[in-house]
């Protein structure tokens, strides 16, 4: 009778193969038809189906023209090496997957899986990968405990499944315990430098900012609710929102489709960048730029005068970087990273601000318009407007009237040859650049100086920060008011400035990126010397707080740590010595376990289902010579296995060497014979 | 509370318990040659206090057995021919009328003895069967309205013919149940037959035993049995054992919940072969096949004579297959 595998084994085996190839496929890199071959591997599997089993070794050759396939692929340049790798383990996992279900197959399909984690490890390692790693290791522990349990019962018998899960579970989340203490506490090289992070989080990077602003397209950024900003304020405004605008850039020049700036990139680099002198009282800003910000640009509260001490954050650490101007106002960061902070300094909204240092070349742009501009714009513009000559006040007029004439929409339909007329005169609606668009060239075709700036709008109060999300990514205009500078003027409806996503989805998002967060800097970028902060801030004295007697004492959270210790010792040593209580009972049956083992030393062979008890009745029954010696040690294990009189410290030494004597003088009598014979 | 009782009539040791069981045997053995291991058997059944059913052909010394385990045991003892015509009431006794004070009184039947051999049980018919049955299994005899208790200790041993089932009544799976064991004798070794040619004199071996022990030491026994350890691992070995023969393919209906208990209650009497006061996985398989073999339903279309070993053969192999507790 061929015994059945069992069912669950190969469903765990099967979804931890699953669980380790996702660990690569979140990364987006493995190509479409591999992750198609393996999904339907695993589905047919999981159904009960393993059609290779016949001709494993026949249906491995398949497995030859897939790995040329990869190889001109990875020849022709359109494959990276790693990704090809991983995809050739997905499709031997796959093939082993729907081979025969021995142990020995769930063994090459584990090890398959091992080499597609560390796949994932390399393509990408963020927090989905995180989520499949775990999956992974409590599936395929889980599996392979199953395999030694199935391995042990006699063929026939049923798997005793119910009563191995729970020890088995036990087990798992010990092992992950240990992993987690190791990963912590033994020294750790920086091996992540080589990871290649395709994209953090949730996708690509949300909201770049370009160098130029093209009217139309779709607006699906404003429902996107992940957070790429957040900033600490000083001093703290206390309010639940906070409709701050936040500036990335601005734009001088319309060419009718899409705006530009004309100012040139000044070459130099610095660690501060003034950009206008501040005033009496400035808001201070601590600003992080997330992952998911993806741009060099510096965001920063309207209206920015210095901005300073930026850091990037890379894999391998914080590092400080410099600043480059663009035109338009907007600074860049010099290098590459994945997330910014850094430290600005605002005039707050309403303040008479210097507007910059323009040329006049740039103060003439400010009032160009497009060469084919429609004269209707500058007649509709008269008509609003009229004799109106405060550049403010004029702005006003024109906001009021577009916010009260035009609807807002994000449904838009694509490119059209002139956007802005669409807008005005056709569609009647249009998403926030539409409506600073609008404003701007209004002005300016009233002689009003003005400009579209780009950036947030909003900000969310979570804790003692506020948080951007790419949701909140608006146009506006700028207009200049001689004698005050640049004011701000926002032609959108107020309620649409900021996103317009769900507050669940939000809520989510939230969550997703604060565990995301986490997973990054506590796991990925954990190294070696954060393992050495940890130890250190674990022993060092308290910081010497004014007020306070200075103390060469450890910190209190260090006699924590050791009082946990302790505890944790304490109750490792009950538990044991609470098995000991138990023990008789298993030191007996060691005790079996020497007995027989010198028995089949001394040619005594227990057969199939004799018990030691069995054996001794047989070599009574048999008068053997070794008879009087294991019929008393076979009552005394009887009497501590079965009869509740433990063996005795030592008892059990003592009788095995008494057994052992036995056994060599028999020896001795059986070679006697035959050497006599010789 | 039977405290007090047992602080005045303390159990016996089990060395003295082995003592008096090998005095029993070795008693029984005069009668009954070369068949040790069924002799211990049947001590052991009765020690345990169950009702023993021999399945032999006629002629190989079942009634010796029975008699000289009434001599050895000094109880009180009778002999029931089961016939196809025996009534209840020749068993359990009458209300018999009594002219001189014109009532009625009962007149106790065969039935009454500390010792009943019911000789070829399945020729009764199933009425005298279930009678005898109740009887063995309630300890008491309800007789128009009325109890009347059958003496202490009292156990039934029941034989059947195994091959001549012609004009019998097979006892049914439910009452087969009650008995603790099913031995077979089978034929005397041809070393014990001659023996028994050349040295058996006219008077029959049985008449010369002499009582070894007494109904008052058998109780105790019985109640040092009832007082035998049973590990929890070897509680849930047989536990396991039963499960096996109700999941094995070649078996239709295993071990009942009644015959796990037998199955203990055996294996406590048999701890006391090797003067333990605890129960060994051995002790279990030693009567494992006796408590078991008649209780299982097999699927095999043979429902005769032949069924025996093959029931003990599938015994076996399930013994082998469970792992026991070490």
């Amino acid at each position: 009778m061929t015994t059945r595998p069992n069912r669950l084994r190969l469903i765990l085996r099967d979804l931890g193969t699953a669980a380790a190839f996702s660990s690569m496929a979140v990364s987006g890199q493995v190509p479409v038809w591999a992750l198609a071959l393996v999904i339907v591997a695993v589905l047919v599997s999981l159904m009960g189906f393993h059609p290779f089993a016949r001709a494993p070794r026949l249906t491995a050759i398949l497995l030859v023209p897939l790995a040329g396939a990869l190889y001109l692929a990875v020849a022709a340049g359109q494959m990276d090496l790693v990704v090809a790798a991983c995809s050739f383990a997905g499709l031997v996992a796959s093939q082993r997957l729907l081979s025969e279900t021995s142990p020995t197959t769930d063994g090459q399909v584990l090890l398959a899986g091992l080499l597609m984690i560390a796949g994932g490890a390399a393509l990408s390692g963020e927090l989905l990968f995180a989520v499949c790693l775990l999956a992974f290791a409590v599936l395929a522990s889980l599996s392979l405990g199953l395999a030694v349990v199935e391995a042990a019962v006699p063929p026939g018998e049923p798997v005793p499944v119910r009563h191995v899960l729970r020890p088995l579970s036990k087990g798992v989340l010990v092992a992950m315990a240990g992993a987690v203490a190791f990963f912590v506490l033994f020294p750790r090289l920086n091996w992540n430098v080589g990871v290649r992070r395709a994209a953090p989080g949730l996708g690509p990077a949300t909201s770049g900012f370009s160098d130029t602003v093209r009217l139309g397209g779709s607006g699906t950024l404003k429902s996107n609710p992940r957070v790429v900003l957040r900033a600490k304020l000083t001093p703290d405004p206390g309010s639940q929102r906070l409709d701050a605008y936040w500036l990335g850039r601005t734009y001088d020049t319309f060419n009718g489709q899409e705006w530009s700036t004309i100012g040139a990139p000044s070459k130099r680099r610095r660690t501060r960048v003034t950009l206008r002198p501040g005033a009496e009282k400035q808001v201070y800003q601590r600003i992080e730029l997330l992952p998911a910000y993806g741009a060099r640009t510096l965001i920063a509260m309207e209206t920015p005068s210095k901005l300073g001490n930026a850091l990037m954050h890379t894999p391998t650490g914080d590092r400080r970087t410099q600043l480059q101007e663009l035109g338009g106002d907007e600074l860049r960061f010099v290098e590459e990273a994945l997330g910014y902070s850094y430290e600005v300094y605002s005039v707050p909204p309403g303040t008479d601000t210097d507007p910059g240092k323009l040329a006049q070349k740039e103060l003439d742009q400010l009032l160009s318009l497009p060469e084919n501009i429609d004269p209707r714009i500058e007649e509709l513009a008269h008509q609003v407007v009229g004799n109106e000559t405060d550049p403010l006040a004029a702005a006003q007029k024109l906001s009021n009237w577009l916010q009260r004439e035009y609807t807002y929409t994000l449904e838009l339909g694509g490119d059209v040859a002139d956007p802005l007329m669409e807008f005005l005169f056709v569609r009647k609606a249009g998403h926030c650049e539409h409506f600073a668009t609008a404003l701007t060239l209004m002005l300016r075709t009233q002689g009003f100086e003005a400009r579209l700036a780009t950036g947030f709008f909003g900000g969310e109060r979570v804790g003692d920060e506020y948080l951007v999300r790419a949701g909140d990514a608006h146009a506006w205009t700028h207009v200049l008011v001689p004698g005050r500078g640049f004011v701000t003027v926002d032609a959108t409806p107020p309620a649409f400035r900021a996103n317009q996503s769900l507050e669940l989805l939000e809520s989510l998002i939230s969550l997703y990126e604060a565990i995301e967060g986490m997973w990054r800097s506590s796991v990925v970028d954990y190294s070696f010397r954060d393992q050495m902060n940890f130890l250190r801030d674990m022993s060092r004295p308290p910081r010497n707080e004014p007020g306070k007697e200075r103390t060469q004492l450890p910190p209190l959270r260090a006699w924590l740590t050791a009082a946990m210790a302790g505890a944790a010792v304490y109750w490792t040593w009950r538990y044991l010595s609470r098995r000991k209580a138990r023990a008789p009972v298993l030191e007996a049956t060691r005790f079996v376990d020497s007995v027989e083992r010198q028995l089949a030393a001394a040619g005594v062979r227990a057969g199939d289902g004799e018990t030691l008890e069995d054996v001794s009745a047989r070599l009574t029954r048999d008068a053997h010579p070794l008879a009087p010696a294991v019929s008393p040690l076979t009552r005394r294990y009887l009497e501590a296995r079965f009869g509740q009189r433990p063996l005795q410290p030592g008892e059990s030494a003592r009788l095995l060497k008494e057994l052992k004597h036995s056994v060599e003088v028999h020896k001795q009598q059986q070679q006697t014979p035959r050497a006599r014979a010789s | 509370m039977n405290s007090p009782a047992r602080a005045i009539n303390p159990l016996p040791s089990p060395a003295t318990a082995r003592a008096a069981l090998e005095r029993v045997a070795a008693n029984l053995s005069l009668a009954v040659q070369g068949k040790d291991k069924e002799v211990r058997l049947a001590v052991t059944c009765v020690v345990a206090g169950g009702h023993l059913l021999l399945e032999d052909v006629p002629g190989v010394g079942k009634t010796t057995l029975v008699e000289a385990l009434a001599r050895s045991f000094d109880l009180s003892f009778s002999r029931v021919q089961f016939t196809a015509d025996l009534m209840p009431a020749d068993i359990l006794g009458a209300q018999v009328f009594h002219a001189q004070t014109a009532t009625f009184s009962f007149r106790p039947g065969p039935l009454f003895r500390q010792l009943v051999l019911a000789d070829e049980l399945n020729r009764a018919p199933p009425r005298t069967q279930s009678a005898l049955l109740e009887a063995m299994a309630q300890g008491q005899v309800s007789l128009d309205g009325a109890t009347h208790a059958l003496p202490r200790p009292f156990t039934v041993v029941a034989t059947q013919n195994p091959v001549d089932f012609s004009g019998t009544y097979p006892l049914p799976d439910s009452q087969l149940d009650r008995f603790l064991m099913r031995l077979s004798l089978g034929h005397p070794s041809p070393e014990v037959e001659a023996r028994l040619l050349t040295t058996r004199d006219a008077s029959s071996p049985v008449e010369a035993l002499k009582a070894v022990t007494s109904p008052e030491e058998l109780t105790e026994l019985r109640a040092q049995v009832a007082a035998q350890r049973l590990d929890d691992t070897v509680a849930e070995y047989i536990v396991r054992l039963a499960q096996a023969t109700r999941a094995h393919g070649d078996i239709e209906r295993g071990a009942s919940t009644r015959a796990v208990l037998a199955l203990g209650m055996a294996a406590r009497a048999h701890a006391l072969w090797e003067s333990r006061d605890f129960v060994t996985p051995g002790d279990v398989r030693a009567v494992l096949a006796p408590c078991l073999a008649h209780r299982l339903l097999l699927r095999s279309a043979n429902q005769g004579a032949y069924t025996r070993d093959e029931a003990t053969h599938l015994i076996e192999e399930v013994a082998r297959k469970v792992v026991a507790p070490r």
